[in-house]
């Protein structure tokens, strides 16, 4: 047998569509707001960071003014061989990074070169077509799949300033700075170095940073003590520390949490107006014998199916927007986002309709006699 | 459990405890209002609502309670319905001190033993009218068929046999009034309040609603208090109980009104 509730909640939804439309386009529009703004925080999040989530690395030593930026740090090479004897750490390799504008088949692209000791601390992991160069090889990349769209295929040449590279693979999810990836040897990221920054022809063993593999539970203070001037973070720090990151990801999520207040509050405010309206005949319900739990729960359900349609409605609007951003922003959706976003609208909607609550436990049964006369 | 509202009996055994002197003893009667008085706020600005009113109520009849705006009449069938406490005074339906229930136990018993007829229907106005008296049933666990062939007979009996599925909108005002009837009937109650039943009709859809619910009543011996201000509506009742000032007095014959 139904109980009240369920009669009350489902013979509303199914007979005040129009009413109840207006709540499910506020939640479904909030929800499609908070998915698009958390595909792109996480578009930016990926995008800038991809270059050191996806390698072997798990710590990388900075210099200690570099403040965890692999573009700001300076170190040598021979600083590698320090920290690769270091406690705790398995392997390391020197990092050169070079943000720049080269040339690709189809014309003018950014790029992120990185050079390391291919197959060594730092490698991508994310091959998804062809090759990594191999140890000591030259003259070759594997490069983010995002070039693809820039016309490179395997076998392009890839230039910066005078010094061309072979694409022989390509990864996903490496990018750095929103700036596609290209992994090549120190010796070829170098020459690329030198054709466009003139000024850095004289510091031959200049390197950036030093990605490590270290074991399990390791002393990363250690490490870096072992050479005096430099920081080691772990790989997740590192993303962090990439000018912008952390910035983009604070503001980004308090504007989302922001909006998801606002979906507790017209929730809230919906029911108010609800129960308001309502006041007379929860009264007469009451009176009949309805205790107030079941017309509580009524209302409840009734903002539980408005906050999942919403978020069905909303996901559905938000997914088909992300078809037709230009492909040049970053956005990413993403199945733990939508499912994070979706718990918290359906809380909201609960948190919200539980305001009205109190007032219907206020409503008083005997206003339902006497009426007007 | 001893819980009271479960120790239904359809015919109160017995007298209950001695009713007053002034009381009419009515040892058969269902409903007993045993001095009752409902004072609002305290000190020089208390204001009584009803005073020392004493009624009883035969299982089967039909009564009206008279009397104008303002008059206590609501206050009295307030407390009589559970809906509102008395100051003072007890107030026992069967076997069951009304005045002694916890609110919890009040909307249990409101749901079981009382049924109400508000003065404008108040009819879920998103449940159709069979809906609307499947809603009570849901209140006492009705099982479902049971439920549903009763309301089916109820709508039958009360002429809205083809208007069952329709929302209260698609209803006019006698025929909210008459499924309001229903759904106070339909969970059996031992008693009946009707408040105002004819105030939003004419005086011919009225007096339908009105000879409708009396026979709805007798026919299920049920008890029935009506309160009404509209004298024409006092024929179809048994006896007639007028209140004024929150004072309440019993008249004898309803013909002895009729001037």
């Amino acid at each position: 047998m139904a109980g009240p509730a369920r009669l009350l909640s489902r013979g509303e939804l199914a007979r005040s569509k129009g009413r109840f439309g207006a709540v499910v386009a506020a939640l479904s529009l909030i929800v499609f707001l908070v998915l698009v703004l958390g595909a792109l925080a996480d578009g930016l999040f990926y995008g800038a960071t991809g270059a050191v989530r996806s390698t072997n690395a798990t710590a990388y030593a900075f210099s200690d003014d570099a403040e965890g930026s692999l573009i700001r740090s300076r170190l040598d090479e021979a600083d590698v061989a320090p920290l690769r004897s270091a406690p705790g750490v398995t392997a390391a390799s020197p990092v050169g990074v070079l943000l720049t504008g080269g040339k690709g088949p189809e014309g003018d692209i950014d790029l992120a070169v990185f050079g390391l000791d291919v197959g060594g601390p730092g490698s991508p992991t994310t091959l998804v077509e062809g090759r990594l160069p191999e140890a000591g090889e030259q003259g070759v990349a594997a490069v983010d799949t995002r070039l693809q769209q820039d016309g490179v295929v395997l076998g392009s040449q890839v230039a910066v300033g005078d010094v061309g590279v072979e694409v022989v693979g390509f990864v996903s999810d490496a990018s750095y700075q929103l700036q596609p990836t290209v992994w090549t040897s120190v010796a070829d990221w170098r020459a690329m170095r030198d054709a466009v920054r003139p000024e850095l022809r004289g510091q031959p063993t200049a390197i950036n940073a030093v990605a490590l593999i270290t074991e399990p539970g390791a002393d990363l203070s250690a490490i870096a003590a072992t050479l005096p001037g430099t920081t080691v973070l772990t790989s997740d720090a590192v993303g962090l520390a990439i000018p912008g990151v952390a910035q983009q990801r604070s503001t980004l999520n308090s504007i989302i949490y922001t909006t998801l207040a606002v979906a507790a509050l017209v929730v809230a405010l919906f029911f108010a107006l609800v129960v308001l309206e309502k006041r007379e005949l929860f009264a007469a319900l009451k009176a009949l014998g309805t205790p107030t739990g079941a017309l509580g729960r009524a209302v409840l359900v009734q903002a539980v199916v408005a906050s999942i349609l919403g978020v069905i409605i909303g996901t559905i609007v938000a997914r088909l927007f992300g078809l037709i951003i230009p492909a040049n922003v970053p956005t990413l959706f993403r199945t733990d986002t939508l499912i994070q976003i979706a718990v918290f609208t359906l809380v909201a909607g609960v948190v919200g309709a539980a305001f009205s609550l109190r007032r219907i436990a206020r409503i008083d049964p005997a206003t339902a006699i006497g009426g007007t006369l | 459990m001893n819980d009271p509202i479960d120790a239904t009996s359809p015919v109160p055994d017995g007298p209950g405890p001695a009713p007053s002197a002034d009381a009419p003893t009515r040892p058969g009667a269902l409903l007993h209002v045993d001095h009752v008085s409902k004072v609002y706020g305290s000190g020089h600005t208390a204001v009584t609502a009803l005073d020392d009113a004493t009624m009883a109520v035969d299982q089967g009849e039909f009564v009206a309670l008279l009397g104008p705006s303002g008059s206590g009449k609501t206050t009295l069938i307030s407390i009589i319905g559970g809906l509102l406490s008395a100051t003072s005074g007890t107030v026992r339906i069967g076997d069951v001190d009304v005045t002694a229930l916890s609110r919890r136990e009040l909307t249990r018993f409101r749901a079981e033993r009382v049924g109400f007829v508000f003065q404008s229907a108040n009819l879920v106005p998103f449940l159709t009218a069979r809906e609307n008296l499947l809603y009570v049933a849901t209140l006492v666990k009705t099982p479902k068929k049971a439920a549903q062939q009763r309301a089916d007979q109820l709508l039958e009996e009360l002429g809205l046999a083809d208007r069952a599925k329709n929302l209260p909108e698609q209803l006019s005002g006698g025929e909210r009034q008459r499924v309001a009837i229903g759904r106070a009937l339909m969970n059996d109650p031992d008693l009946v309040l009707v408040d105002e039943p004819t105030a939003a009709l004419d005086t011919a859809l009225g007096r339908q609603v009105v000879q409708l619910l009396r026979r709805e009543i007798k026919d299920r011996g049920k008890t029935g208090i009506m309160v009404t201000h509209d004298l024409r509506m006092v024929e179809y009742t048994d006896r007639v109980f007028e209140i004024l000032d929150g004072h309440l007095t019993h008249v004898e014959e309803p013909s002895a009104l009729k001037h």
